[in-house]
């Protein structure tokens, strides 16, 4: 057996909330592990900032957003937390034990407080042929982007959200051609639109930007607003997007990469394989865990910060770090917490735009639950809307069950393409509500683990 | 809901494959029977065990059941028709890695014949590998005991099932015969008044002349409730592991002598991998505990029988809740209070059993003869 690592605090991810809290926590004489899946520290925000800024060719295209990450994803390089890059989290125990894998085998370590910080993943957009090989999501081109500053030209784009126009600009600075913007978002604003937009008057330079990204894209590309109705077709790969415009009118452009996006939601497989408690949150649609205001979760000294504890990007993310590692520090310490309070103060400012943009981003029925019956849901058992329908028909109270029944979600990606979709099916077939309704249970490992990497933990006791 | 009265000459309590199995042969034979299940049909250890279909290695007491559930599961679609290709039947292999192993598969082989049973044969290396080519040669390890293959116990015919088909194969046959299968029915009260059993549900009362107590991990709760005797019941949560597809390489089931390991290769090419590594499990949340460190020995025993299954990514884990007695042998036979009868207790190895616990269990409700002696499984054994 390996012998256990103990620290005060291990954090699971190295993106802003996780590198913000290494920082507080580390300097204030914390033993500090931080386990990331990535060589270094940054998250998907922050992606190769420290590669980026050592290179000789400077990648001022991704904005200054980009590079405000670079100070922060410094200072937490220098401070005296320890990083294990490449370490993939495949459990963590009640009692605080942490599994991941790095390099072939299998680790234990033990800590005292546990932070999880594992961000956002994009929803999953089931369109139809969104399996098709040359479909991407925006997340994969700004990586390809971030990491070796690649592209593809005559590339088109579908789907709304700020990531969205936010890699799209990034895109055109780049210098590469794009073919055409397909934007998914309504194109009117609503009242309750006009209303959530008074409190995004807090962080102003905010909206600025995001204007200023969408009119760059209007300008600069053949750009369509209001699109409903959008199918991918191609026999072996991607060859054209069909869509419907605002007028009404049918379109089919052709292109072999097609890059989509429908927002970001929260990563839960690792809380939710954790047993932590989640509530379903109507204005983003998606799960949160639930915690108290530092960040704690329903298991005691198990924190969660970050875009996992709910979409409030990279600036909220930074402070909410922060706010757990001082709550943490201050349980550890005996002391008082009031210096997370007042952080919290600072941390509403960070959130005003977040209603406005759930609100004006909100992806429509049709993107969560594709119309077309023959739409792959399910990628891991190639299980179509028809085969999913019919094992619910059978009469299912929830995810879990319509597993056995159908095999979806028991893939290797263990539901994160599928688990929003299935579930939002079976709470609209059920008429109940997400809550209700729940989500798969998910079980350790939530990432790929080798039969060799577990056999790593083998004990020398033969059994008789 | 409305309190709702049902008078039944007979109630199972327990959608497990011992209770649905007992649904299907009583209701076979013209009984009426209703099954009253708190969960769903195979929720737990019935639906997510690792589905061995085994005669091998089975306590002598338990061989003459064992046998006579293999002549059901062999002509299994004749009973459940459709469900009964979720059975796929190959051989199952216990090799032989150390002396010890050796020493006790011999030792074994022998006391079968002596017994008079010929299912169970000893094979040398050579037949063995004749027939698992892809095992490897030296399978000494550097940190772990181990050494070469000798030889090993094997059993033709045995395989392996999609557990959770095969139990909702006979509720299904049990419901076309017209049994009534009742799921999130929580029995809350089990009362024998006026020689008739009282059973108070979540969702409606109950009444029967005979109770089948097949509640698996929560059966001794059930029968301590309805009066009778303690019985030494501990719930485990036996634990499990599948892995990605890989290319096919082994067409047996397999385990090693004296070491912990049950391994088997799906049709759809994941090896599923377990064998008596157990989490705990409490009865009361329903909640099955999952331990994933426990199963290294397991994956080590693989990676060792099979060096390339060491790269393939393990996707799941899952565990369910099986009730185990102290003797390992499970409890079949009459209650000492009238009209209670008792199929819990398997163990960890009650699934390939289930079809003739079924039959046998209808024969103790119908007062007829079992075909096997249940005198082992008596639930009487534990209170002399």
């Amino acid at each position: 057996m390996n012998t256990a690592l103990h620290y005060d605090l291990i954090i699971i991810g190295a993106g802003p909330a996780g590198m913000s809290a290494a920082i507080y926590a580390s300097k204030n004489d914390m033993t500090v592990l931080v386990l990331d899946d990535q060589p270094a520290g940054g998250g998907q925000v922050y992606r190769h900032v420290m590669q980026n800024d050592a290179a000789e060719k400077k990648a001022d295209f991704l904005g200054s957003d980009y590079w405000s990450g670079h100070k922060l994803a410094d200072e937490f390089t220098r401070s005296s937390a320890s990083l294990w890059p490449e370490s993939r989290v495949w459990q963590i125990t009640k009692e605080r034990e942490v599994f991941f894998s790095q390099k072939g085998k299998a680790h234990r370590a033990q800590a005292g407080a546990i932070l999880i910080a594992t961000g956002a993943m994009e929803r999953p957009m089931p369109i139809t042929g969104w399996t098709l090989p040359g479909v991407m999501t925006i997340g994969a081109a700004q990586t390809m982007l971030k990491t070796s500053h690649s592209g593809v030209d005559g590339a088109l784009f579908a789907g709304s959200g700020p990531l969205f126009y936010l890699t799209i600009w990034q895109y055109l600075n780049a210098g590469f051609d794009i073919k055409a913007v397909i934007d998914t978002a309504p194109g009117k604003m609503s009242l309750l639109h006009y209303f959530w937009a008074l409190p995004a008057l807090l962080q102003p330079s905010m909206l600025i930007k995001g204007l200023k990204w969408r009119s760059e894209i209007r300008r600069k590309t053949h750009y369509i607003s209001g699109a409903t109705a959008v199918s991918i077709s191609g026999d072996s790969q991607a060859e054209a997007l069909s869509f419907t415009d605002a007028s009404g009118k049918q379109h089919r452009l052709e292109a072999e990469h097609i890059f989509l996006h429908q927002g970001v939601v929260p990563s839960i497989n690792l809380t939710m394989a954790t047993e932590l408690e989640h509530r379903w949150c109507l204005r983003q649609l998606c799960w949160h865990p639930k915690t108290d205001i530092f960040g704690e979760s329903s298991v005691q000294q198990i924190f969660v910060a970050g875009d996992g504890m709910g979409i409030g990007g990279a600036a909220a993310a930074i402070s909410s770090g922060k706010i757990a590692a001082m709550r943490i520090t201050a349980k550890a310490r005996g002391t008082s917490s009031l210096n997370a309070v007042f952080q919290m103060v600072r941390q509403v400012q960070k959130m005003a735009i977040r209603p406005f943009l759930d609100y004006a981003f909100k992806p429509a029925d049709e993107w969560l639950v594709p119309p077309d019956e023959n739409a792959i849901i399910c990628r891991c058992e190639s299980l179509t809307k028809t085969d999913i329908t019919k094992a619910i028909t059978l009469g299912v109270s929830g995810p879990n069950q319509l597993k056995s029944f159908s095999r979806a979600g028991m893939g290797r990606c263990q539901g994160r393409m599928c688990g929003l979709t299935i579930q939002k099916m079976i709470a609209d077939h059920n008429s109940q509500s997400e809550d209700k309704t729940g989500y798969y249970r998910l079980r350790p490992p939530i990432r790929p683990l080798t039969v060799g990497e577990l056999a790593a933990l083998a004990d020398d006791t033969p059994t008789s | 809901m409305t309190p709702q009265h049902h008078k039944d000459r007979v109630i199972i309590i327990g959608g497990g494959i011992q209770g649905c199995a007992a649904a299907y042969f009583l209701a076979k034979r013209g009984q009426t029977v209703t099954l009253l299940e708190k969960d769903n049909i195979a929720r737990r250890a019935s639906g997510v065990n690792a589905g061995g279909v085994r005669r091998l290695g089975r306590d002598l007491a338990e061989i003459p059941l064992s046998l006579a559930a293999m002549d059901i599961w062999n002509h299994l679609s004749d009973e459940i028709g459709d469900a009964a290709m979720a059975f796929h039947p190959s051989f199952y292999v216990k090799v032989a890695i150390d002396e010890a192993g050796h020493i006790a598969g011999m030792a074994r082989a022998e006391a079968l014949q002596q017994a008079g049973f010929q299912h169970e044969v000893w094979l040398d290396e050579t037949e063995i590998r004749k027939r698992i080519p892809c095992l490897a040669r030296n399978i000494s390890a550097q940190n772990m005991a181990g050494g070469e293959i000798s030889g090993g116990l094997v059993v033709e015919g045995d395989g392996w099932a999609i557990p959770w088909r095969i139990v909702h194969g006979f509720a299904d046959a049990a419901a076309r015969n017209g049994a009534t299968i009742t799921e999130h029915c929580h029995v809350e009260s089990l009362k024998r008044q006026n020689n008739v059993w009282q059973i108070h549900t979540n969702s409606g009362d109950f009444e029967a002349d005979i109770v089948v107590n097949c509640a698996g991990a929560w059966a001794a709760a059930l029968a301590r409730q309805s009066g009778e005797p303690d019985l030494p019941l501990t719930a485990y949560a036996p634990m499990l592991a599948v892995t990605e597809r890989r290319p096919q390489i082994l067409n047996a089931v397999m385990g090693i002598l004296g070491h912990t390991l049950s391994l088997k290769q799906l049709d759809t090419g994941q090896f599923v991998i377990g064998g008596g590594v157990r989490a705990d499990a409490d009865i009361h949340q329903n909640e099955a505990g999952l331990s994933i460190p426990e199963l290294a020995t397991s994956m080590y025993r693989a990676a060792q029988l099979f060096p390339d299954i060491a790269h393939a990514k393990i996707i799941r884990c899952w565990s369910g809740i099986e009730g185990y007695m102290p003797d390992n042998l499970p409890v079949i036979g009459r209650g000492n209070q009238d009209g209670l009868v008792h199929g819990f207790g398997f163990s960890a190895h009650g699934f390939q059993l289930g079809p003739a616990v079924g039959e046998a269990l209808a024969d103790l409700v119908m007062g007829q003869q079992p075909r096997n002696s249940l005198a082992a499984f008596s639930p009487q054994r534990f209170s002399a």
